[in-house]
Formats: C-alpha cells, sequence, structure tokens
C-alpha cells in the first residue's frame, strides 16, 4: 500500500496551486487598486472619522480713534449647534424645541425645521449669544439630563462685535454680519486685516470620541485679526456729529453730511452723514420719522421695501458714496484755473449786468442783481454768475477740463473706505469734446456735473496746502495684536494743481467771502476762515425746487490747518449755503479750532466788544473791591467783609463792563436769576437785556458785515435759572437771504 | 558510511518506531518561523488598543497568543518527531473526536448569544470546527490513500446493492467503487460542513467544503466530478446572492451589504468600511509599524478576522504583498514536501493542511478587502486565538513530520 504519490496528482497538486495563486493575484490587485489608486480617498475618508477638527476663532482686531479710544470691539461669545443626526425620540425633539424658543426667543418654524433634518450632522441654532444666555441653555440641558440632549447640543466659542459708542462715526466704522464679516465702511474695507487668521486644533479620536495617543493632536495658533487705529478725532467727530444733527433739526434737511479734514496730510478727522444708526442694532431703522412713515404704508410688499431703503439709506456713508452738483462752491476752481493760466488777474474786473448771453439765451445773475464792475475779489463774495461764466467762457472748455480732471473730479479720491463714487465721463460730467457754450457755461458756476463731497474737500483743501492735492485717508495705522505697527499710512501729495502763488491768493479771496461774502455766517471771532458757499438745485423727479445748500473752507487761513466741508440736502429752512451750511460750518471751526489749541487773534473790533479776563476778587475787603475792579459792574451780596467767591471766577473771559457778583461769606445763597430770551436780538439788544437780568454775554459768530445780525441761539436755555453773572454764549449770524 | 547508519537505525528499533530519524525541510520552517513571528508583531501593533480598553491592559491579548504560540511550537517540533505513519490512527481518533465536539457544541448552551461556534474552557474558548477541519483532512487522507484504486480504477462496487444492481440489469448496469466512494466521501464532507453550518457558522461551512473539494481533487477523484460540483456552486452562489434571504439571518444581512455599497444599516458595513479606509490610508509604503490609526476601535476587534486591514494600513501596499507571497510560498514548500513524501497519506495529509491555510489566507484576505461578503474568517497566525494558534502549529509539526520521511530531499 505505501504507493508514493503519482504523476497526476503532482499535477493536480499544481494546478489546485495555479487556482489559489490566481486568487492571490486577485487579491493584490485588489489591494493596489484600494491602496494606491484609491488609497487618497479612503485616507480622506478615515480622516474625517478619526479628527476632531476645533476652530479656535481669532478675535477681530479693534478701531480706535487717534486718541485710541476704542470704538469698534470684539467680545467673546457662544454658538450653539446641534447634530440632528443623534436625535432618537420625538421627546427629545420637543424638548429641543421648546428649549430654543423660549431660551433664545427664535421663530418656532425655523428651529422645527432644523431639528427635522435628520441626516444633518450639524446646524446652528443661534451665534453671538452672551455668557448670560448660555448659562440658561446649560441649566436647561441639565434639567433634562434623562433625555440626554447633551450628546446633541454643543457649544463652541463665537465672538460679537462691540461698539461702545453706539452711533458715533456710525456710517464711517460700519458693522459686522452674523459671520462676522465686515458688511459696512471700515468694517467691510478692512475685513481682511480686521479678520486674522482662525487656529485649528486637530485632534485624532478614537471610535468611542476619547482622544487617541497625545502624539497625533496639531494645534494651528490662531492669528488675531489687526486692529486699525483711525485718523478720527474722537472729540472733533462728535462736535461735527452734534452740529450736523442739530443742523437737520433746525432746517429739516433730509439729510446733513459733513467733512473735517487735516489740510496739509488729507487725514480725515470726522466725518459723519445725519440721520446715522446705532452699530449694535444695524437693523434697526434709527429715524422716528421714517419708521412712522412706513408704519402708515398699507401694502405690505411696499412696507417691506421700504424697510429695505431705508436700512441701505440709514447705512451710506453719503460724503464718499453720494455725488451732488456743487454749485457756486466750484467758483473756486474757476478762479483759481483762471489765475493759474493768467487769463485774469486779481486786477481784471468785469462788470455784470445781472445777465449775460449765452448761445441763444440769458443766463441770469441769483436775484438778477446787478453787482456792477468788480474784481475777483468781489466777484467771489458775490457769487457772481456772470463773472465766472465769462471766465469760463474765456478759457475754453479744454483748460476747464483740464483743471476739472487736475483738481481730482474725474477719479475717486482713493480714500480707503468702501463704495466711492465712481466718476463717469459722459455721464457725472462732460469731457472737453462734448462740452458746448452752454455746458461750459453753467459748468462754470458748478451746474450740469456731479462730484462727490469727499472730491470737493479734498480740491479745496489744496488751496490751504500750497496747491498740492493730497489723497484722503483715514485710517493711519494698523497694529497687531502686541500693538506693534503692522503698516502706517504716509500722506500722498498727488499732484501740485496750481502754483503756491495761486494757491495763496485763493485763500486769500476766500478769507473775504467769509469776513464779508456770501460765507459770513461761518465767521468765528479771533480766526481767520476761509471758505465758500453754494447751493444747487437738485435734480431728479422727486426733487423739484430742492436744493442741495454747502460750505466749504478752512481755518486759519494764514496757517490752514483744517478744512471742512457741510451740505444740507434738501432743506426746509436756511435753504442756501450761506444760511443754513455756513452756520454749521461756523460753530464746528470755533469747537475745533479751540480744540485745537490754535490761538485766537482777535480784531481790535472784537477785542473792544467782549472779552476781558475777570478780575480775582477774592480776598479783597468790600471797600477794596470797586476800586480792583475798575471798569466792571460789582454785585456785593453777604454780610462778611472780605470776598469768598465771584461769578465769573477770576480769568474767565466776559465783556468789558459786564457784572461780577461776589459773595462774601459762605452762607448766603448764591443770587440766581431766570435766564431771558436772547435770540432775534441785534448785538445792542442783547446786551442790555442780559445786563438787566445780570447775565454776561460770550458773542459768537458774525456781528459785521452788511445786512441785519441778529442772534439766534444761547448757551443757557431760556426760562432756565442761573447763577447771576454767568457768562451765556449768544450766537449771531446774518439774517439776510444769503444767495449764492 | 550509509549501511552503517542504516545498522544504527535498526538497532534502536523501538525508538525508531515511534520517531522520525530524518531531517525536517528547514525552507518550511524558515518561512512558516518567518510568518509566525510578523503574524506575532503584528498581532501586538494591532491588539494594543482594544485590549486596553477591553481587556485592562495593552499587552492581554498579545501575551496570551505568545504563551500559545510558545507551547504551539514546542508542539510542532514534537509533533514532527513522530514517524507520520502512526498519525492514520491519530486520522480515526481525531475524525471521531470532530464529530463529537461538532455535536457537543450545538447541545451546549450558547457562548455568544445566537452563535454556537465555541465551547468554554474557563482559561479559553475553542472552536469544534477548528479540529473538524485537520479531521476532515486526516480521514480524507486516510480513505483516499486506501481506496486509491477504488476512487481511481475500474473496480466494480462490492456493496450488495450495487451488486444486486448489476444482476439485475444482467451485467449492463455495472455500479463502479469510484462512484459509490465519491459518494461515500462526500456524505463525510456534507456531514462535517452541515454541522458546522448548524452553529450558524457560515465561513467555517464554506471552507469545510472547499477543502474537502481539494481533498478529493489531490486524491484523483474523475475530473468531471469537479465540473458538476463548479456548476453547483455557481448555482448555489448567484442565488444566494439574488435571494440573501433564505440563508440565516445574519449571513444573509452580510451578504446583502457586502452586494449593496451603501446598505442602509450601517452597521453591517461599518466593519468593511473601516476596514478599508484601513487598507486605503497605508498607500504604498504604510504608515509605518504601531501607526495605524484605525485601530483605534474603528475596525472592531482588529485583533482577529480584520488583522489584514491593520497589517495594510501599517505596512502598505508592499508589506501586505509581501506577507501574501510568504503564504504563496509556505503553501508551495508544503506541496512539494506532499510530492516528496514517501507515501499517498503523507501527501495528501500534507498538501491538504497547506491548502487548509491558503484557503483561509485567500477568503480572509478577500473578506477584508470586501472581495466576499463578511463572514467569520481568520487569518492563520496572524488573528488572535490561542487554540488554533496551537491546533494549526500542530498542523504545522504533522507537514514537518512528513518532510522527515521525505523520499528525496528539496
Amino acid at each position: 500500500m505505501n504507493k508514493k504519490p503519482t504523476k497526476k496528482m503532482e499535477s493536480r497538486s499544481l494546478n489546485a496551486f495555479l487556482i489559489f495563486c490566481v486568487a492571490l493575484a486577485i487579491l493584490i490587485g485588489n489591494l493596489f487598486w484600494i491602496q494606491i489608486i484609491k488609497g487618497e480617498e479612503y485616507r480622506l475618508k478615515a480622516e474625517r472619522n478619526q479628527l476632531s477638527d476645533t476652530v479656535i476663532a481669532a478675535n477681530r482686531g479693534t478701531i480706535y480713534d487717534s486718541n485710541m479710544k476704542i470704538i469698534a470691539q470684539s467680545a467673546s461669545a457662544w454658538l450653539v449647534y446641534i447634530n440632528p443626526s443623534r436625535i432618537t425620540t420625538d421627546e427629545q425633539k420637543q424638548l429641543l424645541i421648546n428649549g430654543f424658543v423660549d431660551i433664545f426667543e427664535l421663530d418656532r418654524e425655523t428651529v422645527e425645521k432644523k431639528v427635522n433634518r435628520e441626516k444633518s450632522g450639524y446646524e446652528k441654532i443661534i451665534g453671538q449669544i452672551d455668557n448670560e444666555k448660555k448659562a440658561q441653555l446649560q441649566e436647561y440641558l441639565s434639567n433634562h439630563k434623562d433625555q440626554k440632549l447633551g450628546t446633541i447640543v454643543g457649544i463652541d466659542p463665537d465672538t460679537k462685535r462691540y461698539y461702545p459708542l453706539g452711533t458715533f462715526a456710525s456710517t464711517i466704522i460700519g458693522f459686522t454680519g452674523s459671520e462676522d464679516i465686515g458688511r459696512s465702511g471700515l468694517e467691510l474695507k478692512y475685513n481682511n486685516e480686521l479678520t486674522g487668521e482662525a487656529g485649528r486644533r486637530i485632534t485624532a479620536k478614537n471610535a468611542l470620541a476619547g482622544d487617541m495617543p497625545n502624539d497625533y493632536e496639531t494645534t494651528y495658533d490662531a492669528r488675531q485679526g489687526y486692529s486699525l487705529v483711525l485718523t478720527i478725532d474722537e472729540v472733533i467727530q462728535y462736535f461735527l456729529e452734534q452740529q450736523l444733527a442739530q443742523a437737520v433739526t433746525e432746517t429739516q434737511a433730509k439729510y446733513a453730511y459733513g467733512i473735517v479734514m487735516d489740510v496739509k496730510t488729507g487725514a480725515i478727522l470726522g466725518m459723519s452723514t445725519m440721520p446715522d444708526y446705532d452699530l449694535n442694532s444695524p437693523y434697526k431703522i434709527h429715524s422716528d420719522a421714517v419708521i412712522k412713515e412706513i408704519e402708515e404704508m398699507e401694502d405690505e410688499n411696499e412696507k417691506a421695501q421700504a424697510e429695505t431703503n431705508a436700512l441701505y439709506s440709514q447705512w451710506r456713508n453719503r460724503t464718499v458714496t453720494d455725488s451732488y452738483e456743487p454749485g457756486s462752491t466750484f467758483k473756486l476752481f474757476v478762479a483759481a484755473a483762471a489765475l493759474e493760466e493768467g487769463i485774469m488777474t486779481t486786477d481784471t474786473t468785469y462788470n455784470c449786468t445781472s445777465r449775460i448771453k449765452v448761445a441763444e439765451y440769458y443766463q441770469n445773475c441769483f436775484n438778477h442783481k446787478a453787482h456792477g464792475t468788480q474784481t475777483v475779489a468781489e466777484a467771489l463774495p458775490n457769487s457772481c454768475n456772470t463773472f465766472f461764466i465769462t471766465m469760463g467762457q474765456k478759457m475754453g472748455a479744454v483748460t476747464f477740463s483740464k483743471y476739472f480732471e487736475a483738481f481730482g473730479f474725474t477719479e475717486r479720491t482713493g480714500i480707503d473706505l468702501p463704495s466711492e463714487a465712481k466718476p463717469v465721463a459722459g455721464k457725472t460730467y462732460y469731457e472737453a469734446e462734448n462740452m458746448g457754450i452752454a455746458e461750459l457755461s453753467s459748468a462754470s458756476f458748478g451746474q450740469t456735473f456731479q462730484i462727490s463731497p469727499i472730491q470737493m474737500i479734498t480740491a479745496v483743501s489744496a488751496f490751504g496746502n500750497g496747491g498740492k492735492l493730497m489723497r484722503p485717508y483715514i485710517v493711519s495705522k494698523i497694529l497687531d495684536e502686541d500693538g506693534n505697527i503692522v503698516s502706517e499710512t504716509e500722506p500722498y501729495v498727488k499732484r501740485q494743481v496750481v502754483s503756491e502763488k495761486t494757491a495763496d491768493i485763493m485763500t486769500e479771496l476766500m478769507e473775504q467771502v467769509v469776513v464779508w461774502g456770501t460765507a459770513k455766517n461761518a465767521y468765528v471771532a479771533g480766526y481767520h476762515v476761509a471758505g465758500k458757499t453754494g447751493t444747487s438745485e437738485k435734480i431728479g423727479a422727486n426733487a423739484a425746487d430742492q436744493t442741495v445748500a454747502s460750505f466749504v473752507g478752512f481755518a486759519p487761513a494764514n496757517n490752514p490747518e483744517i478744512a471742512v466741508f457741510i451740505a444740507l440736502d434738501e432743506p426746509q429752512y436756511y435753504a442756501t449755503g450761506g444760511s443754513g451750511a455756513a452756520p454749521v460750518a461756523g460753530r464746528i471751526f470755533e469747537n475745533i479750532l479751540a480744540y485745537l489749541n490754535i490761538d485766537p487773534e482777535y480784531t481790535d473790533e472784537e477785542i473792544s466788544q467782549m472779552t476781558v479776563s475777570a478780575p480775582n476778587l477774592i480776598g479783597e475787603s468790600t471797600d477794596n473791591v470797586k476800586s480792583k475792579a475798575t471798569g466792571f459792574t460789582v454785585k456785593i451780596i453777604g454780610e462778611g467783609t472780605n470776598v469768598v467767591s465771584q461769578t465769573p471766577a477770576a480769568g474767565q473771559t466776559m465783556p468789558k463792563g459786564g457784572v461780577i457778583v461776589v459773595y462774601t461769606d459762605d452762607t448766603t445763597e448764591k443770587q440766581k436769576a431766570v435766564v431771558p430770551d436772547l435770540t432775534g436780538l441785534t448785538l445792542t439788544e442783547v446786551n442790555r437785556v442780559a445786563a438787566n437780568s445780570g447775565f454776561n454775554i460770550k458773542v459768537a459768530g458774525t456781528t459785521q458785515g452788511a445786512g441785519q445780525i441778529l442772534s439766534y441761539k444761547q448757551s443757557v436755555a431760556k426760562d432756565s435759572t442761573a447763577e447771576t453773572g454767568t457768562i451765556i454764549t449768544v450766537y449771531f449770524r446774518s439774517s439776510e437771504i444769503i444767495s449764492d | 558510511m550509509a549501511t552503517r547508519t542504516k545498522k544504527m537505525k535498526k538497532k534502536n528499533t523501538l525508538f525508531n518506531t515511534f520517531f522520525s530519524q530524518g531531517s525536517m525541510d528547514i525552507p518550511f520552517l524558515i518561512i512558516l518561523m518567518t510568518i509566525v513571528t510578523i503574524g506575532l508583531i503584528m498581532l501586538f501593533s494591532a491588539s494594543y488598543t482594544y485590549s486596553y480598553y477591553n481587556r485592562g491592559s495593552s499587552t492581554q491579548i498579545f501575551s496570551r497568543q505568545l504563551i500559545f504560540a510558545v507551547i504551539g511550537i514546542v508542539l510542532m517540533f514534537a509533533i514532527s518527531k513522530i514517524r507520520y505513519e502512526y498519525l492514520r490512527l491519530v486520522a480515526l481518533i481525531a475524525f471521531g473526536g470532530s464529530l463529537f465536539f461538532l455535536v457537543l457544541v450545538l447541545l451546549l448552551p450558547e457562548y455568544k448569544p445566537g452563535f454556537k461556534r465555541w465551547i468554554d474552557l474557563g482559561f479559553t474558548t475553542f472552536q469544534p470546527s477548528e479540529i473538524a477541519k485537520i479531521g476532515l483532512i486526516m480521514i480524507l487522507a486516510l480513505l483516499l490513500e486506501r481506496n486509491y484504486k477504488g476512487v481511481t480504477g475500474k473496480i466494480p462496487s462490492e456493496m450488495t446493492l450495487c451488486k444486486k444492481i448489476t444482476e439485475f440489469s444482467n451485467g449492463k448496469f455495472v455500479i463502479y467503487k469510484s462512484l459509490t466512494s465519491v459518494i461515500c466521501y462526500g456524505m463525510i464532507i456534507v456531514l462535517f460542513a452541515g454541522l458546522v453550518y448548524l452553529e450558524h457558522h457560515v465561513s467555517g461551512t464554506i471552507l469545510m467544503l472547499a477543502l474537502g473539494v481539494t481533498m478529493l481533487w489531490l486524491g484523483e477523484v474523475r475530473g468531471g466530478w469537479f465540473a458538476v460540483g463548479t456548476i453547483l456552486v455557481a448555482i448555489a452562489a448567484i442565488v444566494l446572492i439574488l435571494k440573501p434571504e433564505i440563508l440565516q439571518e445574519y449571513a444573509g444581512e452580510r451578504i446583502r451589504a457586502w452586494v449593496d455599497k451603501d446598505y442602509s444599516p450601517m452597521l453591517h458595513r461599518w466593519q468593511t468600511n473601516n476596514s478599508l479606509f484601513a487598507i486605503g490610508s497605508g498607500g504604498f509604503l504604510g504608515a509605518g509599524l504601531g501607526q495605524s490609526k484605525q485601530k483605534h476601535l474603528y475596525v472592531s476587534e482588529p485583533q482577529n478576522d480584520f488583522i489584514f486591514s491593520i497589517v495594510c494600513e501599517e505596512l502598505g501596499f508592499v508589506g501586505a504583498t509581501a506577507i501574501i507571497i510568504l503564504f504563496a510560498i509556505l503553501v508551495y514548500r508544503g506541496i512539494k514536501i506532499g510530492m516528496n513524501a514517501k507515501d499517498r497519506f503523507g501527501a495528501l495529509l500534507s498538501m491538504g493542511i497547506v491548502f487548509q491555510v491558503g484557503i483561509q489566507v485567500a477568503l480572509n484576505i478577500g473578506v477584508v478587502s470586501d472581495l466576499l461578503p463578511n463572514t467569520g474568517i481568520s487569518l492563520p497566525f496572524f488573528s488572535a486565538g490561542g487554540t488554533s494558534l496551537i491546533i494549526l502549529l500542530c498542523e504545522m509539526g504533522m507537514v514537518l513530520s512528513v518532510s522527515r520521511s521525505a523520499r528525496k530531499k528539496g
């Protein structure tokens, strides 16, 4: 029996081995397919299983004003999400829906939709919630521990943007959307810089969601967003906003907007559009009037549309995004071009007969007033249309267009704010070859084309800056999280538009406009203000008989530092540049120049009118008081022998011959009186009424020049009580209807 | 010199009766030990996380396996010394024992709910099907050797029924032994496979059938039978793939999960998908030994049936292919030993054993790489399992024993 294996068995075993080898080859081929061809795909799938990728949020940078005061800041908040695929029971669903609706006041339907997306692994419920809401949610979850809601609900770190100053500079700062992405203003323009880079922590998780050994953990640190330091000065911005808001109330203008700029650098010190909105609630319409208007609408669609429009409208930074017909302020550039090109000198005269023939018809000067024979030094303060039409015609369309371009009206200024209005040839202005005599003539007094406020103030600033046109900017420095400077904006000279000489002449001419011309309401005692007003007719169906009243200028004229632009859009009262915009600018100049510690230089007349320093009478005996305070009216109150206090305090500026009330003991009550109404009076009348009531007067605004000068505003409200001797600032302006 | 050696042998008759003096096949041993070593290393790498979470110590599974491996290797060398002629006796014991345990396991309470594969020995568990495999090989090797002429030749069957049929048909119908033997062996195979199937052990059933068919093929059963067999298997496979529900529920689900790669109860594909993720993650060169991430509880029980996916992830395509080739060489060397065996029993035993290993390897890798439905089949020398490893090493001892009495070496 011990037969050895046969040949047949050998061949059969080799056959079997061959089949085995074929099977192995198929297996190897399959491994090749899985590992080499599809390897990457499987590896990624495996990683998705294994890795837990946690985002480390990067804080959005802070926005500071030029004094490092915080305007916008991010604080940590929380984001709540759910993993609907982990929901197993209807009870869990109901608990989640009720919880979210109660705690976060969310729309029930929306929450239900999210909870019911069973296949989804991630549904965001709400972001940017504060610690308090987070604690409420956590308490709710732990109250329902038996339902294991904790496995479904997740809470991740999030950030929320806070604007501590609310409405402050809202139209330039802008706001962020839900994903912490800038939606408008600087938040949008500098979104990349502010955002930073989110970090990630990648940890490998095993199937039980425990961490694998540590060597699988990789952390990429977050780079915090850069911070912006603005050229905006909180104090100046505040003056500007206050005055613009007041102007809206006073003139019933649809909007009022203004810019304050550093003449020498182009840095924006203040910029505002009124009415504005609260950055902390950008989706709430801020203007009560608009809310009322919308509420009165019947049609729901119309209502919704109106709401959207109102929101977009309140977010607009009209000083940059909008353009307007400048009107008479543009005469400055015609004058400068004519001087620069030698078309006229300061001695060139022209006789204004109230109208001028242009092509087939006549162009009138305002109010059909004949200004008579005048040089530019009279034509500009008079804002004489015919004079500038003549100058425009003399220089011709080509030269006109050359200067139009040189002053930067055909290009964006390049300010670092979003959506700057873009001039379009043939649409917002005429090119030389398409400019006929009629267009040229109208353009010479600032009609038939549109420019933006930022272009206007930038161009006018060139006169105060030796003819150099600057590029305006609003961000001075970008800082990293440790406060190191990442980048710093250097003032940039775009070009020399006109010679220094022409610029100086223009400054002198502009000062005359403020001293006795159409801009006299912008006069500030003690300072040389240069400026020009303009009133332009708005074009468009809804704007019949509506105007834009504007002022542009700078101060001090002898060493220009700040430029101010003010425009009132569709004012209903004081509807010209001279009567509406100029006084606003005057008050702003007054505040800012004092704030910037620029010493006033009063004229003799001004000095005679007002201020001397109140002498120090404290400690003096009642007998000596009168002799110490010669030229003042002294009122002695009290039983004591020596003066213990006085109103006004020593050193305060007060009118010559004003009242000083001195008290000789501490027990006697301070003497008080009811403040009289000091508005609508002439300077003499104001002085008389004030003296009768025992108050002192400080005069502000213009008190000289043609027309009737009347007071219109007082610093202490009428009918209120104040200590006798208190200094009340009274503002004056020309009540004459100023045509410019 | 040669004569003297012969004389020496004859002198120690008693010793020589039981123990073989020949040298064993060294290449086979080297390849085997290489596979066992790699298997142990990979087991450690694959098991430590699972072991840590489920057994309290990262080395618990590995150290058990190591102890069993040492015992197994000692047993292997001991068995290799036994003259394999005596294994003919063992064949009968193994056959009887296999049937005993296969029936016993069905009567004992379930070790895992729904599965009757295991007998709990207290310190370890053991699967009767592991013994049944070698039992089947041995009994078929014995029968095919004894009945060689009957199977291959044209000898009329001596069974009474067959003789009667010949008588009644006046000699027209002669029923040969070749037919009766095949029916008889087939019944043995079906008996084994059937008992394993009752354990709810589909893969064991398939293995048993494949092993039986291989033995019959090597035993030179007429080729026609295999053609018929192939057609039957193909039909069965098609029916099962199209109508998985006729199988026991869990097996049917697995086939469904294999056919439909997006089969929705994720659990049924979880294991396979994570196995594919692991294999795919390995790429060409692998993540490096110990660097598998999928073993961190994603591949369930990575130390058992799915250990090869961790091998692929850590050693890459290169390593996986090398291991497959090592197995192929092992099988080839086993066949070679069989060819050189001094008798047919030795040849069938050796070849049967290495083909058992080979079939298990092929089925296991096929499952792991999603070429075959997910059936529980372990990877020889790699998968954790003490009794399985000991039995495997004992089988290797038998192959070595056959090699010691080879007619010629090499």
